[in-house]
């Protein structure tokens, strides 16, 4: 049975501490680290790392460098760690417990095979080796290449493989044995438009409603925002933020983005009369913030458009692109 | 086209996994089918046997004549071959096995030589070690994807001249010679595999392109074969010369892939071998014997053997990692 913790992002804990919200988000967790600290010699790579994965897609975000590969491969046992401990699906991950890789499937970043093997044998050989019955293999080595869209190439040679056949047989060979948990690194490495189009609809597919638990290591934040519900920000081998996405978006002090027909002076004085902070427009639109509860700050937004003859086109609670809020992470 | 499995959606397994020991044999076993995948494994295979057809060959052709010389009354009848009473069959084993050592060299080339460092190539490890196997899996279960198909290479031309002289020359010694000739050559058999296994594993881990591997470990073979050779040739010099052979020359002459080889199965047959016919004249007044090196000591052969494979075992496990470490 997965251990069960709380999952508390630390910018919801920063608002809890000084709004007085409290959000609580309980989910299952998959992988906790704590106090990990990893090194490649003089090199740390893992610096003091604490942190909790959920259930579902999680996103491992950071810049190259930022420790998110070496994460993985400590994880999956790889790796050593200098002290700390991670713990994965239940199981010591530093006890490099065989148990651990058979639940867990990898897709690494690095093109990977076996030489001289078809996809077909390849990917069923991947099944032996993780615990399958040879017939077994075979039979659900042809069912996820099918899945994974690979299709009559399945009997090609692996080597004659385009870059993003390559990272869908990367994908199969992990999926193959049923994982409760799937590592991604760079899923989208190298491929084009299309592909990572694909690439990203199958790993979205795999993560909602399958019962499997990804998380994917990328720097390609469109990526995770499509396929992830959460992010863990790792930077110089230690964390910078952690949440679901939609926190980690969110502004503090309940901004709005007021849209206007056009850009208008007045109706910026009148915010500021009635005590609003207003940012300089992007294009027609003002960013606002006001004390107040939430009805209370529409009421008198909409009363200093009316006074100012200032044309609302639109109204939403303001939040940042994951990009920005990524930056203000790392930063 | 339609596919034909109609549910392309990804569906969870949740059928039997086996518990995530003895990887290594699956490892073994894909090896296995790789070689026997080329054709150049069957091809070598079939030309490695080759001493051992001629040998049949020459001595059915011996008693042929002789048993139609008996008919036509040109030697009495009843009379034994006297050819055939001289031979020392274990020698013809160790000829057969000697001779033989150049191709499956090539063999080890061609299914051994590439096994890691392909592997290296294509990242095939962080593949092999993702899955719940551990380094031990993949170090022995790649020796013996090596060990096994040479082993069989070199047993089935053995046992195929075993049958042959079983059935057709049991009068002439050929169980009473020696009674447990059978597992010493079940026990031979096993030396090519154990020694190209261990050193062509080792070669391989220490490069990424199966090429690269391949010419370095044909330098050593090539390079330690040279020495071997230089050394029979002083032996025989010496040998033709007044004294006898230094017994340093004797065991220089088994410091190569080959000479290991051979030194063992000298050892396991208890023998210095001989000539296809040993009553053959002596050669400018030297004893044919004398021309072969003597067989070594247990104390010298085997170390060497155990410390040349280990070596190679321990180089293959030190390259092997999942991760390529930085900064040191």
């Amino acid at each position: 049975m997965l251990p069960v913790g709380r999952w508390l992002s630390p910018r919801i804990r920063r608002n809890a501490l000084t709004t007085e919200r409290v959000v609580y988000c309980c989910v299952s967790v998959v992988a906790r680290i704590e106090n990990l600290v990893v090194r490649y010699g003089q090199f740390t790579a893992l610096n003091g790392l604490t942190c909790e994965i959920p259930e579902g897609a999680t996103g491992l975000l950071g810049p190259n460098g930022a420790g998110k590969t070496t994460l993985l491969k400590t994880l999956l046992g790889f790796v050593k760690p200098a002290s700390g401990k991670a713990e994965i699906l239940g199981l010591d991950a530093a006890s490099g417990d065989r148990m651990i890789r058979q639940k867990v499937g990898l897709m690494p970043e690095q093109d990977c095979h076996i030489p001289g093997m078809s996809a077909v044998q390849f990917v069923a050989y991947a099944g032996e080796l993780a615990g399958m019955p040879p017939e077994q293999g075979l039979r659900r080595a042809h069912e996820v290449l099918e899945y994974c869209g690979l299709g009559e190439a399945r009997y090609r040679n692996v080597e004659t493989y385009s870059t993003g056949m390559k990272q869908r047989i990367k994908l199969a060979q992990a999926l193959v044995h049923g994982p409760k948990l799937l590592l991604l690194d760079e899923p989208t490495n190298g491929l084009d438009p299309a592909g990572r189009e694909e690439m990203l609809e199958l790993v979205r597919s795999v993560s909602h409603g399958k019962g499997v638990n990804v998380l994917v290591s990328s720097h390609v934040l469109p990526d995770i925002e499509r396929v992830c519900d959460r992010v863990v920000v790792v930077m110089g081998g230690k964390l910078r933020a952690a949440g679901s996405i939609k926190d980690l978006k969110r502004i503090e002090g309940d901004s709005v983005d007021v849209e206007l027909r056009e850009a208008s002076v007045p109706f910026a004085q009148a915010i500021q009369r009635i005590g609003g902070v207003i940012s300089p427009p992007k294009f027609t639109t003002y960013r606002i913030q006001l004390p107040g509860k939430p009805d209370e700050v529409s009421r008198a937004i909409l009363a200093a458009a009316l006074e100012t003859r200032a044309q609302v086109r639109g109204y939403k609670i303001a939040e940042r692109s994951l990009e920005e809020a990524f930056l203000d992470a790392v930063s | 086209m339609s596919s034909p499995i109609a549910d392309l959606s990804y569906r969870h397994y949740d059928g039997e996994l086996l518990p995530p020991v003895n990887r290594w044999w699956a490892i073994a076993k894909a090896s296995i089918r790789l070689s026997i995948k080329k054709k150049g494994f069957w091809i070598w295979a079939a030309i490695s046997s080759y001493w051992y057809l001629i040998m049949m060959a020459t001595y059915y052709f011996i008693d042929n004549f002789f048993s139609g010389a008996a008919q036509r009354g040109v030697v009495q009848l009843g009379q034994k071959n006297p050819l055939l009473s001289t031979i020392i069959w274990k020698d013809q084993f160790l000829n057969g096995f000697s001779i033989s050592q150049m191709l499956l060299f090539v063999i080890a080339l061609l299914v051994g030589v590439g096994t890691i460092s392909n592997d290296n190539r294509a990242n095939a490890l962080l593949v092999y070690l993702s899955k719940p196997c551990t380094k031990a899996d993949y170090v022995i279960g790649k020796w013996f994807g090596i060990f096994l198909p040479l082993t069989a290479v070199t047993l089935a031309p053995m046992l195929f001249f075993y049958a042959y002289c079983a059935m057709s020359f049991k009068s002439y010694g050929f169980f009473s010679q020696d009674a447990l000739l059978l597992p010493k050559l079940l026990l031979i058999s096993m030396i090519p595999g154990a020694v190209h296994a261990s050193l062509a594993l080792g070669v391989s881990s220490l490069f990424n392109q199966g090429r690269l591997a391949g010419a370095t470990y044909s330098g050593i073979y090539f390079m330690s074969l040279f020495f071997t050779k230089a050394m029979q040739v002083v032996h025989f010099k010496m040998a033709a010369g007044d004294h006898a052979a230094s017994p340093l020359v004797d065991k220089l002459y088994y410091f190569s892939i080959d000479g290991i080889q051979i030194g063992l199965a000298k050892w396991i047959l208890a023998t210095r071998g001989s000539e296809l016919f040993p009553h053959q004249s002596d050669l400018n007044g030297i004893p044919p014997t004398s021309l072969s090196v003597p067989q070594p000591s247990f104390a010298y052969i085997v170390p060497l053997a155990l410390i040349a494979c280990g070596i190679g075992v321990l180089v293959a496990w030190r390259r092997v990692r999942a991760v390529e470490v930085v900064g040191r």
